[in-house]
């Protein structure tokens, strides 16, 4: 019942294959094999495995593969599974795993837990936050429901999951930016640098905010990058959180 | 005033159109809008709003130009400005505050009766729950 997709960008060792495999038999959760490759992605295989009535679908790899198979899994009944190797810290954290070891445990407990995915109006999915490597100030304006906000900004994060956020809800994603101070020209910035700047003064130039739904502008297009740098999409971009359930199996040791 | 917020506009940050929030708001930008909240709302000092602030607790080092209306406290600091009328069941003004308006307090602690020409809560946009986490907590850009 357990379809199983390698990501071959993450697992390059044939003998860690090997191992995963072992491990997973062991456990008595062995399953159909699959590995990702320039014609199939992570998306395409998950979607092979729905049409074959597979109900766990896992993936072996870390953010990248994660986010391609959700896209698939969200609002279906096949639960998604992760045995994570390279993912970021946000994602172990999420699914409450260390090691790919933990995460085939986690398997055979089969406990989960419904989440809601952030989506990009491209297709793109993530599941737990896109980043912008911004290396120049740029202006951004957001659009939400209610109202706009216009900045220039020097970081820039749109969260579903993030560990340092508490979240207020599992349908609102929390936008995260750091604002340039109106006398902060780029050689002002580094005759500052020279002194550090007080916390309060870094805390007043931060913004946050919680919504379902934004529209993202920007004075130049730039690329929005998931936790491992992917690009999933680029400025203008709809950014929102999902309104279908994802089945995510969890570890047993998370609190709730 | 509470420490922990839900909503944060930092500095040389503009926004337009209205604000509900449930949770706390902290401002220190620009708005132009209806600013509301069931908890507490924050105006720092480089904080300039332009529209009503309504909330349970409020407290301005910044600069206002609307109805201010704190169903439980109000407090201008030495930096505040207040430009417009103000409704308060407590009020505090420190020395060096500005204040230009009228101030309407409710007699033996009633509570406020919200004037008709403000708009009732729109549709939630920013939701609260108490957290104590946020833009506070620096390290969000932590490379890691």
């Amino acid at each position: 019942m357990y379809y199983y997709i390698f990501d071959l960008k993450k697992c390059r060792k044939r003998s860690q294959i090997e191992d995963i495999k072992n491990y997973l038999s062991l456990l008595g959760i062995g399953g159909e094999y699959t590995f990702t490759s320039t014609a199939y992605n992570a998306s395409d295989l998950a979607g092979q495995g729905l049409s074959k009535g597979y109900n766990t679908i896992v993936g072996i790899g870390g953010d990248d593969v994660a986010n391609k198979i959700s896209t698939r899994l969200c609002g279906s009944q096949a639960a998604m599974g992760l045995i994570p190797i390279d993912a970021s810290n946000d994602l172990q954290q999420l699914i409450c795993v260390n090691s790919w070891k933990e995460g085939a445990d986690n398997l055979r407990f089969r406990k989960i837990e419904e989440i809601k995915i952030g989506k990009t109006a491209n297709g793109g999915a993530f599941l737990t936050q896109i980043q912008f490597n911004l290396s120049a100030p740029i202006e951004i304006t957001i659009e939400f429901k209610d109202f706009l906000v216009q900045a220039k900004v020097k970081n820039l994060m749109v969260s579903n999951f993030n560990n340092q956020i508490k979240k207020i809800g599992d349908d609102f994603l929390d936008i995260v930016f750091e604002s340039v101070r109106p006398t902060e020209s780029a050689i002002l910035s580094r005759i500052s640098s020279v002194f550090s700047k007080s916390k309060a003064e870094n805390e007043e130039s931060l913004s946050l905010f919680r919504a379902r739904s934004l529209r993202l502008f920007t004075n130049t297009q730039i690329p929005l990058h998931d936790s491992e740098g992917n690009v999933v999409g680029k400025t203008p971009q709809l950014i929102e959180s999902s309104d279908e359930n994802l089945r995510l199996i969890i570890g047993k040791m998370k609190a709730n | 005033m509470e420490n922990t917020v839900d909503t944060i506009i930092g500095v040389n940050v503009t926004l337009k159109g209205n604000l509900y929030n449930k949770g706390s708001i902290q401002v220190n930008g620009n708005i132009e809008g209806e600013v509301k909240s069931d908890e507490n709302i924050l105006v720092g000092t480089n904080a300039s709003i332009k529209g009503p602030v309504i909330a349970k607790v409020i407290e301005v080092s910044g600069e206002i130009r609307g109805l201010v209306e704190a169903s439980e406290k109000l407090e201008i600091t030495p930096t505040g400005k207040i430009y417009g009328d103000i409704n308060a069941k407590i009020l505090i003004i420190k020395e060096g505050a500005t204040f230009v308006g009228k101030s309407l307090m409710p007699a033996n602690g009633a509570d406020i009766k919200v004037p008709d020409h403000i708009s009732e809560k729109p549709e939630e946009k920013t939701e609260p729950k108490d957290k104590e986490n946020a833009a506070d907590k620096m390290g969000f850009f932590t490379k890691k």
